[in-house]
């Protein structure tokens, strides 16, 4: 677990629809992987892109009732947890700590959510 | 009803391991054992016609579940235990090594088997099937480049093995009498973007059905010979991909009622009280069709756990499979001749698009090409029965969400 930092601003509050995703790419994450940043139902979270079944972005896929469902095989994931809730995932998806401030939402790359 | 002490799963596919999860999911905490025919860990059959023939994928990242899963969850697997017979009025289960156990209830998960080609010489050694991890190894050493493939039957699996082939740089001819074959699941449109596709990536498309296979003495090759057309194909393998047939001969010896798979009522239950089956080799009454797809094996585990342990039923959800090819992926939901109009999103030449097809104002099938969020937003407009608007359907500008939300 990483230390409490400022976190990294990926975006304003507006920038990320209801049901849409941002991804941040690992260069700007400095985190090995790129990280998925959801808004679903006016809350933010944030999972590790790349699921942990197929090679597929989770970013791309559909985001509804605090899920998130993978695009290549709709293996879903909590998003609060990262937790695999149906086949064929099997291993959770890394969570990552979000912050909404100033306007901006601000990403803590590493810093696991205690769901 | 009181759960059951004891279950016996017969097979380890998707379906048996789902039912295996969805019961330990629910608080099951009794005995339950999975009987597996193959030897090692359950695995995931979709990869075995993609990555595992490309050798992208060991046999580990297949896996259904991680070893540790089934000591986690107390499942008590036994690999290459051949069950030889049951016996549903006393639970009893046998093994072909003499072994036999007895369960309160007995799951049938034992899948289907590939048909053989029922031609003269289909049975010669040449002639690859594909349902197998060990099928898919013994398939992949021969994929080399150069070597001369003739694929039978451009179905799901036969489409997608002649796109591996021809990616590895084998000389592929596929074989199939139908001119556009899944056309009836999946229409017309996307059914003749995808097969167009083969001849595009360089392989040889022969819309004919197959007389016979002949081996000529001391040649490596075989001739595989078309009916009703002269020049016949010269190939170093061949796959036969045309279909499954239920694997059904423990619940015929067991008296259970079998008609093109075993028939199962509500809850995947069979003629016999004591007696689920699951997966491809269960055929819903009054449906014509067994299901042979990944999602809805997954569903009949979860299904029958929730009836084993007297819980309510989940809603019933549209079928959904999907097929890898020439780098695309093709999804479709329902079945497209169940339509009585289409409506078609995006831009058939670019080859990624989305038929929909309507009955009345509700969507009742869809059809996609490297469109997921398309069929993700179908697949609940299905689901929840909302009727719809052809004209935003075909409107790349609506957002589909949007639909949903009414």
């Amino acid at each position: 677990m990483s230390t409490t930092g400022t976190g990294i601003r990926v975006a304003s509050v507006d920038d990320i629809e209801e049901g849409e995703a941002l991804k941040v790419p690992a260069e700007t994450t400095g985190h090995g992987d790129a990280i998925a940043v959801f808004h679903d139902a006016g809350e933010y979270f944030a999972l590790d892109d790349t699921c942990s079944h197929g090679q597929a972005s989770l970013a791309d896929g559909w985001i509804e009732d605090g899920e998130v469902e993978c695009p290549l095989h709709s293996a879903r994931f909590c998003l609060k947890s990262g937790q695999p809730q149906c086949m064929p995932a099997t291993v959770a998806q890394r969570t990552h700590r979000v912050e909404v401030r100033d306007g901006g939402i601000w990403l803590h790359p590493g810093e696991e959510t205690t769901a | 009803m009181s759960a059951p002490g004891r279950i016996a799963v017969v097979g380890a596919g998707l379906a048996a391991v789902s039912l295996c999860d969805a019961l330990r999911d629910q608080g099951y905490d009794g005995r339950l054992a999975l009987y597996s025919a193959e030897r090692g860990l359950p695995y995931d059959r979709p990869p075995l016609s993609k990555d595992v023939l490309l050798g992208k994928a060991r046999r580990e990242d297949v896996l259904l579940r991680p070893e540790q899963w089934y000591a986690d969850q107390n499942v008590e697997l036994h690999d290459a235990a051949f069950v030889r017979a049951i016996r549903p009025h006393d639970g009893g289960v046998e093994l072909a090594d003499g072994r036999t156990s007895t369960a309160d209830r007995i799951v049938l998960a034992t899948g289907g088997t590939p048909r053989t080609l029922p031609v003269p010489g289909g049975d010669d050694p040449a002639v690859h099937l594909l349902r197998t991890w060990e099928d898919a190894e013994r398939l992949r050493v021969q994929l080399l480049p150069g070597a001369r493939v003739a694929v039978i039957g451009a179905g799901l699996i036969g489409a997608e093995t002649a796109a591996v082939a021809v990616a590895l740089g084998c000389r592929v001819t596929l074989i199939d009498p139908v001119p556009v074959p899944l056309a009836a699941v999946v229409g017309e449109e996307i059914a003749g973007s995808l097969h167009a596709r083969h001849s595009a990536e360089g392989i040889n498309v022969r819309t004919a059905g197959v007389e016979r296979i002949e081996r000529r003495p001391g040649r490596r090759e075989v001739l595989v010979h078309l009916s009703g057309q002269s020049g016949a194909v010269a190939a170093d393998t061949v796959v036969a991909g045309i279909g499954i047939r239920p694997a059904t001969e423990l619940a015929e010896a067991a008296g259970l009622t079998v008609d093109n798979g075993i028939v199962v009522q509500a809850g995947q239950r069979t003629s016999h009280p004591n007696v689920i089956a699951v997966g491809d080799v269960a055929r819903q009454d009054g449906h014509r069709v067994r299901h042979e797809h990944w999602d809805a094996a997954q569903r009949d585990g979860e299904t029958a756990a929730l009836a084993i342990l007297g819980r309510p039923e989940r809603a019933p959800t549209a079928t959904w499979f999907w097929s890898d090819r020439h780098g695309s992926r093709l999804e479709a939901i329902g079945t497209m001749t169940d339509a009585e109009r289409t409506v078609i999103r995006g831009a058939p030449h670019d080859g990624a698009f989305t038929v929909f097809g309507l009955r009345g104002d509700r969507l009742v099938a869809t059809a996609a090409i490297d469109r997921p969020r398309d069929i993700k937003a179908a697949r609940r407009l299905i689901d929840r029965a909302i009727p719809v608007d052809p004209a935003q359907l075909a409107d790349e500008n609506a957002d589909l969400r949007k639909l949903l939300k009414g």
